[in-house]
């Protein structure tokens, strides 16, 4: 059963007060988490393992899952099946990732502790995991509750029913102590059996609610003939022996009954105990319909068990100590309603299978003479209402095998965690709650950055299989090495998480992923979905959004232009702005003032070979081309080949600054300053304007915490163009240029030069922390060096990409027509058409 | 011998005879040609044809086994993409002759223009005299023996392949070098002048591939795709997107490749809705056998068309960007949903032919995989000028994913970094690309059609000219459409979405009353049927689906294409990886999805009141933000306004 189906469209709400993140636009449950009965958040704690984060692995595992140790160890693990890497090379290994946390966390005592808060109490009877499950959910909730177990210990089928070879004791207790340290006031009476220690009535006079968790303890006859010879025993009953401890005498060959995961485990302990030689099981169908789980058969093969299938048993004939299981062969028969073909029996093909035990694993049942008494149960099982976990009796409650048949222990579980809501709800005198469903979360851990992910294959854990002496039950597998758990969590596809596409994100994969694989005839599944598709996105710009360079697109060349091929022909990307400064790449430099003299020094190396030039107030390495910044009351520095001086108001009064030849540069930062400093400049002399557009001529700090304004450039382009002046000044911008594609968007819309501050940081290794650029001592000054280079002739390599991509073999002949915005916002800002309906004519004019 | 006349005879149809003759065995002597174009196009018979005169553009091209004679000139591309056989020109060759051959041998006895042998994969191009500039642009292999001098820049870009050259070589092409002939070459020369009768020099220079741009230099640090939602325009202006950009650029010093389509939002169809309240739709029973959609594209100038059952195709996708087995799948998928599917750049396979229902041949700038044979089992021919993703750029396929057998496929050398070229070497304007058309129509005898597949730019131009040049049917990408490898900033910041490329195409069509000359099928982001329909409202005649076609057939979107180690099998070459797709399993889940869109579009169609989906239109629409309604034209009304509050009647 799963809670809502694979092919998800549409989830169920969530009742109110659950841990639930599905309402998250940018969050879908992955496959496994759906298919886990409880929700665990396998993504989380696999990204988190790759990540080395074990106490949050350890937290994602243990929030709805208080049997984590166990289930690491013998969960029969549904979310490896819905694993989408299962149909291409093998399904992430959870269970044993998830068992790898638990080895090393296990023991770990959680900090969350839950306090009695309520009046209420609730008595479960049966201590196995949907008892406890529901005790620990209720505890969580509050309310007191008392677990009334029959055997002298807690855990029930996971004490009893599991053999130690696949489940060690220590394993239990560890998952056990957890629970019991987390509901400290949880009250457990061992020894105490329902009607006989206590009786229904008690239960019910001192609890508000009851709930019925008994379990499956009992094994189903066959029904031969000769199968109450003493040495034929129901499954059930053998491993609870093995499970007591001991360890008895067996004959040579032993025959198992059944295709189940009881069958699996009574015959691998059988082969383990001396005596033993040879363990045949025998199942009515063939190896593909046999049920058990697949690697519990896989290794009861390694372990040389014999498998007969298509083998139905007949009856049991004795002969002193031997018997003899008569059998006959079957075929598969017609598809019955659920698909499976029945066996039917092949005419003539009795034949005998000579042994000294036969364990029959046929099925189990619950049962209690109390509860029949009292009229709850129907022939093997409290009779219960799934919907609602009721039975007839209004004050009790029933989940688990005992009342809705074998099943696992994760199934058994979520009955816990569905009677605690229902239990819950009852006394919060809820009458028609909503629906359970199991709850989703997502702690959103970034994706495993392993470069060989999708290369990894699936780690099998080393099988020891029967081990140095068996009847010891040694475990048969070994838990991942650190190393070996890491590449497993780098397998994860994540199917939780975005991926860099809006187009396809996670939630618009999922609907076409269920699109893909939902029958043409199933007309209710297609109108949810196409509901559901139907739904409006947010709008991606909304008006608070403030203008971006991001929404300028480029126009490519196609049949109205020639295509200039980027990968290989030329496009000139150098400027010269005056004898002093030729730039080859349009990219000058700037922040370096205050940094580390290291710093400063691989940045005049690689602004040299490149070619590029550097601003800023201190003089660097006299190869390098400098625009000095003026501080107030400087002077030129000899060295530099331009200087740049702040606009203000009372610049015209003062005297202009001597500099024989040099390039002279005035700085605005604002807006409202354009039109007079355009004025000035052009009435003064200067050659060029910096348009710093995030202010203190792209120093780093202001650059990380100023939005850029780039409308700087377009009103200055229009303030020259006001005064037809447009090739008077040339205009060099700083301030958020990231990337060679900003660089050739600002040169199409005036720029000659772009300026990049923080680019050439990070390039060099610094890192952006709370608004400032950290340090590292992790690279050598020729490392940073080659880090700029590699930068500005990555922008240059990209700059020249668009150039050539529109038709262009100069970078600077990219010009504003080139040029389309996708906002309103930005296209009022640039003047830049927003492409469709309202440009009209080539030119493109809005 | 047969002598055909064309003083009196057309092109096309003495072509017609041609092709007759040749399975006859007859040789031909053609009379008259006086340059005209297309002589001989599309023969692939073992026959003798001599041109008496002068040939125009493309002679003997397309053509497979048969041997010319032209006794005077020829114009550009002769033997064009020509497999065996021969050509022997008489006097001079225009530009690019030999361009895009597979096998054959040109001989060219005076000189000839530029860019020879441009793109051939094999055979032997010779020139008596003198060749222009940059001979053997981009060759991928073969021989090109030069008696005379070189021309500028020879070898420009080759990547395989022999350069002879007995005279001067002028100066070398980028990423070319000199080397030493051996003496096994020299006779294998001496033996070819030997056959076409002329003499050999004494000494040859020869010139290779450097190698150099073969392959990129620092390898980018792989790395899985930061979320969108953490670079959207709603965060700080220094992402993490923005700084991982900045620090693997900083190592490789180059541009970043990745696949998949645009990372961020995008003005979209999603933007628009629709004027009715569509609650109810799909409530009627069988609404798919109550909508008409059969659909047909291509037929509008007399060639035989795609019969579509929807209004739907296949993008194109290339083997090679994609394994062999996805291919395959998506050929059966869409058979099954009697849609087209689309070759892409990468050759034609068996068994994709066979598994496809209906199968349109696409051809590149680089010809990879381009050949006559493919052409006449083709069920529409296309002409990538560019796509959505990348326009401007030709195809990325990294060295991973070039191996041996997807090489011979396209006929190129294995493990090089494949970088298509971005121009075909004979469409350098609008009246080249006439001449291309019906260089293809002849080859095909008119039969099939001819579309034209161009990213979204400059559309109201292009447009207007892909119509005048004769197509068939356009393929128009918006930039939100995918690639398997491209500059990431190319892909997100180059051309424009698909939303306003339908509305500039259509008005622009209108303006030239020229609606009716050629069909539009659009894509770039489209994802379902809701998507489609938008799409055919604003003035489609069909769509297409490429990535969503892939996410319903495994893809689990992890944008890592370009790596070749694709962890579903998809996109990749690897066997190891390819092996993990099951392409039966995949076919019938994209079945699955193309039925899905049918029956949305179905139900979409027939609850907006109409019974078939040519009937949808503009009307039907809204625009839900103002960009929206800025590129569209259409009425404005936000989710949540009184305006959309009143289609589903909260207020009144």
């Amino acid at each position: 059963m799963s809670v809502y189906g694979l092919e998800r469209i549409s989830v169920p709400v969530s009742p109110p007060g659950f841990s639930d993140d599905t309402a998250d636009p940018h969050y879908v449950p992955a496959p496994c988490q759906v298919a886990c009965p409880i929700g665990t958040d396998a993504p989380s704690y696999i990204g988190y393992i790759w990540e080395k984060q074990y106490a949050e692995a350890f937290e994602a595992i243990t929030a709805t899952n208080p049997f984590s140790s166990i289930c690491g160890r013998v969960c029969d693990a549904p979310c490896e099946s819905a694993c989408r890497r299962e149909s291409s090379d093998g399904a992430v290994q959870i269970r044993n990732l998830k068992r790898f946390i638990m080895d090393k966390l296990g023991a770990d005592l959680p900090k969350n502790r839950f306090a009695v808060s309520r009046q209420e109490s609730v008595g479960i009877v049966g201590s196995g995991p949907a008892g406890l499950t529901a005790a620990f959910e209720l505890c969580k909730a509050g309310f007191s509750v008392s677990v009334y177990e029959m055997t002298d210990r807690l855990g029930g089928t996971m004490v009893w029913g599991i053999p130690q070879f696949r489940l060690p004791s220590g394993i239990i207790e560890e998952d056990i102590q957890r629970l019991q340290h987390q509901c400290p006031e949880l009250t457990v009476h061992l020894n105490t059996a329902l009607g006989r220690e206590v009786t229904l009535d008690e239960l019910k006079v001192r609890h508000n609610a009851v709930l019925l968790a008994i379990g499956a303890w009992w094994g189903k006859p066959m029904g031969v003939a000769g199968e109450d010879h003493p040495r034929v025993e129901d499954g059930v009953s053998f491993l609870r022996r093995i499970n007591a401890g001991e360890r008895p005498q067996m004959p040579e060959t032993v025959v198992v009954v059944g295709g189940g995961d009881v069958a699996m485990d009574a015959c691998r302990a059988a082969l383990r105990l001396p005596g033993c030689k040879t363990v045949k099981v025998v199942y009515r169908r063939g190896p593909d319909e046999i049920p058990a789980r697949k690697i519990e058969l896989h290794h009861a093969q390694k372990e040389g068990i014999e498998f007969a299938y298509n083998t139905l048993q007949t009856g049991i004939t004795a002969s002193g100590d031997s018997l003899a299981l008569q059998c006959v062969r079957t075929k598969p028969g017609p598809p019955d309603e659920d698909g499976r073909r029945s066996p039917v029996v092949v005419d003539n093909s009795a034949f005998e299978i000579p042994c000294g035990m036969v364990i029959a694993a046929v099925g189990q049942k619950g049962a209690s003479d109390a509860l029949d008494a009292a009229g709850l149960m129907d022939a093997d099982r409290v009779r219960a209402d799934f919907s609602c976990m009721r039975t007839a009796d209004p004050k009790v409650f029933a989940a688990g095998d005992g009342a809705f048949g074998g099943s696992t222990i994760v199934m058994a579980m979520q009955h816990g965690q569905r009677a605690a809501y229902y239990i819950r709800a009852a006394l919060d005198k809820i009458d028609s709650p909503i629906a359970y469903r199991t709850p989703y979360r997502t702690r959103r851990v970034p994706v495993a950055q392993d470069l060989k992910w999708e290369q990894l294959g699936l780690e099998e854990p080393v099988f020891h299989g029967l081990g140095d002496r068996p009847e010891t039950f040694p475990e048969i597998e070994d838990t991942y090495d650190e190393a070996a758990a890491m590449r497993e969590a780098a397998r994860c596809y994540r199917c939780d998480a975005e991926t860099g596409s809006t187009d396809y994100s996670v939630r618009h994969r999922e609907d076409l992923f269920s699109m893909a694989r939902t029958h043409p005839k199933d007309l209710d599944k297609h109108r949810a979905m196409l509901q559901r598709r139907l739904e409006s996105r947010d709008n991606p710009y909304p008006p608070q959004r403030p203008a971006s360079l991001d929404d300028l697109v480029f126009l490519p060349a196609n049949l109205s232009r020639l295509v200039i091929d980027p990968y290989r022909e030329a496009c000139r990307i150098d400027i010269d702005l005056g004898q002093d400064l030729k730039l080859k790449q349009p990219f000058l430099v700037s922040g370096f003032d205050d940094a580390p003299e290291e710093l400063r020094q691989a940045a005049w190396q690689a602004i040299d070979d490149n070619g590029a030039g550097v601003i800023g107030a201190s003089a660097p390495d006299p190869k390098v081309s400098w625009l000095q910044i003026l501080r107030p009351g400087e002077s030129c520095d000899p060295a530099a080949a331009g200087y740049i001086e702040r606009w203000h108001d009372g610049l015209a009064q003062q005297a202009s600054i001597p500099g024989n030849g040099v390039l002279k540069g005035l700085s605005v930062a604002l807006t409202e300053e354009i039109e007079a400093a355009v004025d000035f400049a052009l009435s003064a002399g200067y050659d060029f304007l910096l348009l710093d557009s995030t202010g203190n001529h792209g120093a780093w700090p202001e650059e990380l915490t100023t939005q850029p304004r780039f409308e700087l450039l377009s009103a200055t382009v229009a303030a020259l163009r006001q005064r037809k002046k447009e090739e008077a000044l040339t205009l060099i911008f700083s301030g958020g240029v990231r990337s060679g594609t900003d660089a050739a968007r600002l040169i199409a819309m005036g720029a000659s030069v772009v300026v990049y501050g923080v680019t050439a940081a990070i390039a060099m290794g610094g890192e952006i922390r709370e608004g400032q650029i950290l340090w590292h001592s992790d690279r050598t000054v020729e490392e940073r060096a080659e880090g700029l280079q590699a930068i500005l002739n990555a922008n240059a390599g990209e700059a020249s990409m668009m150039a050539r991509c529109t038709g262009k073999t100069r970078l600077h002949n990219l010009e504003p027509e080139d040029l389309r915005s996708v906002t309103l916002k930005t296209s009022s800002i640039t003047k830049i058409p927003v492409p469709g309906h309202n440009v009209t004519g080539h030119l493109g004019q809005s | 011998m047969v002598s055909l006349d064309l003083a009196t005879l057309s092109v096309r149809d003495a072509n017609a005879q041609l092709r007759t003759l040749g399975e006859a065995g007859e040789d031909v002597e053609i009379l008259n040609p006086d340059a005209r174009h297309h002589i001989g196009v599309g023969l692939t018979a073992p026959i003798h044809v001599t041109v008496q005169g002068s040939a125009g553009y493309f002679c003997a091209g397309l053509t497979d086994q048969a041997q010319f004679n032209v006794s005077h000139n020829v114009g550009w591309g002769v033997g064009d993409n020509m497999y065996s056989g021969s050509v022997v020109v008489g006097g001079n060759a225009g530009a690019i002759p030999g361009v895009a051959i597979r096998g054959a041998e040109i001989v060219i006895k005076g000189n000839m223009g530029s860019r020879a042998g441009q793109v051939m994969k094999a055979g032997t191009l010779c020139c008596a005299g003198n060749a222009n500039f940059m001979a053997g642009y981009m060759m991928y292999g073969g021989t090109i023996i030069i008696l005379g001098d070189s021309g500028e820049r020879v070898g420009e870009d080759m990547s395989g392949g022999r350069i002879f050259v007995a005279g001067k070589v002028q100066d070398l092409g980028s990423d070319a070098m000199l080397t030493d002939l051996d003496q096994k070459e020299i006779e294998s020369i001496h033996e070819f002048l030997d056959r076409y009768g002329s003499k050999a020099p004494k000494g040859f220079s020869k010139i290779v591939s450097a190698g150099k741009k073969l392959r990129y230099g620092t390898p980018e640090t792989p790395m899985r795709s930061i979320p969108f939602n953490t670079f959207s325009g709603h965060s700080a202006y220094w992402n993490p997107k923005v700084q991982e950009d900045i620090a693997i650029k900083a190592q490789s010093g180059r541009y970043r490749i990745r696949g998949y389509g645009g990372a961020r939002p995008l003005p979209h169809l999603s933007d628009i809705g629709f004027r009715k309240d569509l609650t109810d739709a799909g409530t009627h029973r069988d609404v798919v056998a109550k909508v008409r959609m059969e659909t047909e594209i291509g037929g509008i100038n007399g060639a035989r068309p795609l019969k579509l059952s929807m209004p739907v195709m296949i993008a194109p996708m290339s083997y090679g960007a994609l394994s062999r087995s996805t291919k395959y799948a998506i050929a059966m998928g869409s058979a099954m949903s009697g849609i087209a599917e689309n070759t892409g750049e990468g050759g034609m396979s068996d068994a994709q032919r066979d598994a496809a229902g209906q199968l349109i041949f696409q051809c590149l700038g680089g010809r990879l995989g381009w050949n006559i044979h493919d052409m006449r089992r083709a069920d529409a021919l296309e002409i990538y000028i560019s796509q959505g993703a990348k326009p401007g750029l030709g195809g990325q396929l990294m060295a991973k994913k070039v191996t041996p057998e997807l090489a011979q496929i396209r006929g190129i050398p294995a493990g090089i970094d494949l970088r298509s070229p971005s121009r075909h070497p004979d469409i350098l304007g609008a009246d080249d690309l006439v001449i291309k058309v019906e260089e293809f129509r002849e080859a095909t005898g008119y039969q099939v059609p001819v579309s034209v597949k161009l990213g979204a730019g400059r559309i109201r131009d292009d447009i207007k000219i892909a119509s005048k040049d004769g197509f068939d049917f356009v393929e128009l990408d918006g930039m939100q459409g995918s690639t398997g490898a491209g500059s990431a900033e190319v892909i997100d910041n180059v051309g424009i979405p698909t939303l306003p490329a339908i509305i500039e195409a259509v008005e622009a069509l209108e303006e030239i009353n020229a609606r009716d000359k050629i069909q539009l099928v659009l894509m770039g982001g489209l994802r379902d049927g809701i998507d489609a329909v938008k799409a055919l409202c604003l003035g489609a005649d069909a769509v297409a689906f490429g990535t969503s076609v892939i996410v319903a057939g495994g893809c689990i979107s992890c944008m890592q294409c370009h790596i070749g180690q694709c962890v579903t099998g998809i996109a990749t070459q690897d066997p190891a990886h390819e092996k993990r797709y099951q392409p039966e399993v995949e076919a019938s889940n994209i079945h699955r999805f193309l039925e899905s869109v049918r029956w949305q579009i179905a139900a979409i169609t027939q609850a907006l009141g109409y019974d078939d989906v040519t009937s949808l239109n503009r009307e039907d629409l809204v625009a839900l933000t103002p960009e929206a309604a800025d590129i569209t034209g259409l009425p404005c009304e936000p989710p949540g306004s009184d305006a959309s509050q009143r289609q589903v009647g909260v207020v009144s």
